[in-house]
């Protein structure tokens, strides 16, 4: 502003006025030799002020007031290849060689997951099933594996009610299913996991789509199948991807099972080709993996051949439109696309595993989009579970006390809840598709460890550095 | 590298983007090409195959696209100059067609309206 500028004019005499008083006493050999003296002369007018540099006020437009970085650092790092950094995003560690061995941690077996006793404990996983379960994608890359020596879990009272289910389903030869819900981090996919190990060690056939996301939001390739109606899509490349899951995954089994059906393939098959080259086939050839996929189950589901086990994360993703467009601009429903109506058709009970299995489902609550007509059709499930207990309870309570009338029990808050969701509101556009794909399955909720599950593991593994 | 209609594009380009550099197709028309042919959203040049391509090269050469769009617009500014119309003479006169004001901010008048259009 002019008047402080006119102030500090006055106070600071110009450089040509400075040097004038000085230059008397100096002497000439010194003002002679001050062009090549290398320290700074008196009579060198003052250095210049450093643009934008200024004492007691802000700093200039567009000058930076603290310099704390003197030099920029030039990056010599070559860039990450393609993949490189995925790849680093979704790589599993399933052991740390710095965490301590837990003393006595025993290997899980078929008896001790369908033990009662056994709640409580945790168990390691045997070497060959970690392997199955790794080819599967079982293991998610934020469960913390890598924090401990080896893969081992908890055995939790519904890590027991579902190694009854599967036993059961493998003796009676029939189809159980099942859907995993509860809060975040209650552990769902680790049960899921637990499920698949059970089957594992039980020699079934296991497929299992580790996150239903993948399916549905547009990433892989897909194509209409000729002559169905509702037109079915094939995501080929998915499927290829699968079929070299299933064929890893169970290799001890499908190199054992040889083909016996006669197949609709648009190449010849060898006539004692193993299940597994069979799927290899379909792997390394992602045009016909979708009718080797076909020719895989047709097999697997003849009589003779073990149970199957089928799994699937993330269901919500799977009930509701997909990301991937009809040609006439409409959005396809998850129900069209041919894998994901394979599983549904399963799950819903319209098909049975003729050899029995399991059909199994887990929500996640991390990852998932608004779903009404899903979170209607569990709770009804739920409701219809709760009451058909109850009915248990008070039957076994008539027959025991004949004499004496029984109360009905009142309703936990969560029942209340449940019943309240029952019935559709009719203002909300439901998804009919889904409520029926979801009708008559067993809804198991997870409500977190009890007090001495939470003990029991606390004491059985340390982290690294315990 | 791949050739769709006559133009070279590279194998890990996004064939959404590739679409979308020809005059005439926006993020709709592509979606709706896309979406004919059965190609996925997230689909690059490479994933493509040939019967992709083949259907492509087909559907695009049968559109209104690239000079063919940019002459018909053309044609119809000249068709309002010829007939004398306050449109047609707003355009040659490089002015602004629909009423705008004009006393400041007519840059894009400027630089589009005329006779002969860029495009």
């Amino acid at each position: 502003m002019p008047p402080s500028r006119c102030l500090l004019r006055l106070s600071q005499p110009p450089s040509s006025l400075l040097a004038a008083p000085i230059a008397p006493h100096t002497s000439t050999s010194i003002r002679h030799a001050a062009p090549f003296s290398a320290s700074a002369s008196q009579c060198m007018p003052a250095p210049a002020k450093k643009k934008g540099v200024t004492f007691g006020g802000p700093p200039a437009r567009g000058t930076k007031a603290l310099r704390i970085k003197k030099t920029v650092r030039q990056s010599t790092a070559r860039p990450p290849a393609p993949g490189e950094r995925k790849a680093l995003r979704k790589r599993i560690v399933l052991s740390n060689t710095n965490a301590l061995e837990v003393a006595g941690l025993r290997d899980a077996t078929l008896d001790s997951l369908v033990d009662e006793a056994m709640v409580g404990k945790v168990v390691g996983l045997p070497g060959q099933v970690v392997d199955s379960l790794r080819a599967v994608e079982a293991f998610k890359v934020h469960q913390g594996w890598g924090l401990f020596r080896r893969p081992a879990c908890l055995v939790r009272k519904e890590t027991v009610e579902i190694g009854r289910v599967v036993a059961e389903a493998g003796e009676e030869k029939k189809t159980r299913r099942l859907v995993l819900c509860g809060e975040r981090n209650s552990g769902k996919s680790v049960l899921l996991l637990q499920g698949l190990a059970g089957a594992f060690m039980r020699g079934w056939v296991v497929v299992n789509f580790p996150e239903a996301k993948d399916l549905t939001i547009g990433h892989t390739a897909y194509s209409p199948i000729p002559n169905t109606t509702p037109t079915q899509y094939a995501q080929r490349t998915y499927t290829a991807n699968l079929l070299s899951q299933i064929s890893k995954a169970n290799n001890s089994i499908l190199s054992t099972l040889q083909i016996t059906q006669s197949h609709d393939l648009p190449m010849p098959l060898q006539r004692n080709l193993t299940l597994d080259r069979l799927c290899e086939l379909g792997a390394r050839d992602p045009d016909i993996s979708w009718p080797i996929f076909q020719a895989l189950w047709k097999e697997l589901t003849a009589p003779g051949r073990p149970p199957i086990f089928m799994a699937l994360d993330g269901l919500a993703h799977v009930m509701r439109l997909s990301a991937y467009l009809a040609p006439d601009m409409k959005p396809i429903h998850a129900h069209d696309l041919a894998l994901v109506n394979h599983f549904v058709e399963y799950l819903s009970g319209r098909r049975e595993l003729s050899n029995g299995g399991v059909v199994m489902a887990a929500v996640s609550e991390s990852n998932q989009p608004r779903t009404p007509a899903l979170e209607h059709a569990l709770a009804a499930a739920e409701t219809r579970q709760a009451d058909a207990a109850r009915g248990t309870e008070i039957a076994q309570g008539a027959e025991g006390e004949t004499s004496k009338p029984r109360r009905r029990q009142p309703e936990s808050f969560l029942e209340h809840q449940l019943r309240s969701l029952k019935h559709w509101n009719p203002y909300v556009k439901g998804d009919e598709r889904v409520i029926k794909a979801l009708d008559g399955v067993e809804v198991l909720r997870l409500k977190g460890l009890s007090r001495e599950e939470a003990r029991e593991s606390w004491n059985t593994t340390p982290p690294v550095g315990c | 590298m791949v050739l769709l209609l006559g133009v070279n594009f590279s194998e890990q380009r996004l064939v959404k983007r590739a679409l979308e550099t020809f005059y005439g197709i926006g993020p709709s028309v592509s979606t709706r090409i896309m979406a004919r042919f059965s190609i996925h959203p997230t689909a690059k040049i490479r994933d493509l195959e040939n019967k992709h391509i083949t259907d492509l090269t087909a559907e695009l050469t049968g559109m209104r696209i690239e000079n063919d769009l940019r002459r018909q617009l053309r044609e119809n500014i000249t068709r309002l100059r010829d007939m004398g119309s306050y449109r047609g003479r707003r355009h040659a006169m490089g002015l602004p067609v629909r009423g705008q004001r004009t006393r400041t901010q007519i840059q894009t008048a400027r630089k589009l309206n005329r006779i002969e259009r860029r495009g």
